[in-house]
């Protein structure tokens, strides 16, 4: 790991950003397997949103959907669960950092998760200069077809990733 | 209940299959295969449920969404159910004595007595509400049921791996 990215948890080990998180795992009742739910209920709304925007673009799912009107109307939800997301992710993050910061399959998580929302932002972005931009010439037409393969590899892998973590030595010291 | 406490769950987990899922990677493999799957399952189910509640894609029928949407939920639920027993198996006994699985167990069963209930009893009559925003209250509370059971599965099994 990068010394950047393992002084990060360092800086955080100690703060009172941990003693905070750590207080609210410990204290409120069943608050870990909670905080959790509403993390895997985020990744739900990604998987409901953009995974299914990007099967679309793909001409695999939800043939009746416009992309123009599907990509306005569902990114809002997908912005909102990122931002749910992040919180929730961030009691863990918090409450032992420098298990995430030392964990290789975090970074990986975060080597996804970064394109990923970039992309989906670019993608977002240039829909809302022109009503039907990713559709209104095929040279666009393939260029979304592009990100949307991208883009649904970089999400599925955020996801898996985000699993592994707890298992990091299933991969890096293998039995 | 005596059959939960029988020696057949511990039989289930000295099989060569459940040794060999258990004591690998397939385990996280199928682990995170099945909160892909499930998560498909929610997000794809919440989408109808929002349309049935009249909170979302109001501009498509519920037909439409329904056709559309309603084979992905049912096909990521195969792999999460094929890839929920895979993990099952390894554990079987003290998952059947794990009070988070036997709520997940029960939610489950709920939430598709409320999928039947909406498919056999009320989507007859769909063509009185397919097209308009707002829907009868019968259809909303099923559609909000729906999305408070199915939330209720993930966080009963989320939480039995903290029994486990």
């Amino acid at each position: 790991m990068p010394e950047f990215f393992t002084s990060i948890g360092t800086l955080l080990d100690g703060s009172f950003l941990q003693a905070g998180a750590l207080w609210a795992l410990r204290t409120i009742p069943g608050f870990p397997p909670i905080i959790q739910t509403v993390h895997i209920l985020g990744i739900a709304i990604v998987m409901g949103t953009v995974v299914m925007l990007d099967l679309r673009i793909l001409g695999l799912a939800v043939p009746s959907q416009k992309i123009s009107e599907m990509t306005k109307r569902v990114m809002p939800w997908l912005w909102w669960a990122l931002a749910s997301n992040f919180i929730s992710g961030s009691f863990f993050l918090l409450g032992r950092p420098n298990r995430y910061f030392n964990n290789p399959i975090f970074g990986w998580k975060l080597s996804f998760l970064i394109p990923a929302i970039l992309l989906t932002l670019f993608f977002h972005l240039m829909s809302k200069q022109q009503d039907g931009y990713w559709e209104s010439n095929s040279k666009r037409l393939w260029t979304a077809r592009g990100i949307a393969l991208v883009s649904l590899g970089l999400w599925i892998m955020v996801a898996m990733a985000g699993r592994w973590i707890a298992y990091v030595e299933y991969i890096y010291y293998p039995a | 209940m005596q059959i939960l406490t029988a020696p057949f769950w511990i039989d289930i987990e000295n099989w060569p299959i459940s040794w060999e899922i258990g004591g690998t990677s397939w385990f996280p493999f199928l682990e995170s295969i099945h909160v892909l799957t499930a998560a498909l399952v929610v997000g794809s189910i919440l989408m109808v449920d929002l349309r049935l509640l009249g909170l979302a894609a109001k501009r498509y029928s519920v037909t439409t969404l329904s056709k559309e949407l309603v084979p992905w939920s049912i096909g990521a639920f195969v792999i999460a159910t094929i890839t929920g027993l895979g993990m099952f198996i390894t554990r079987a006994a003290s998952h059947v004595v794990n009070p988070a699985f036997q709520w997940k167990m029960a939610l489950l069963l709920l939430a598709g007595i409320n999928m039947m209930y909406f498919h056999f009893r009320v989507y007859n009559q769909v063509e009185r509400w397919n097209s308009t925003a707002s829907t009868p209250t019968q259809v909303k509370i099923i559609g909000g049921l729906s999305l408070f059971l199915w939330s209720g599965v993930m966080l009963a099994g989320r939480w039995v791996g903290h029994i486990i």
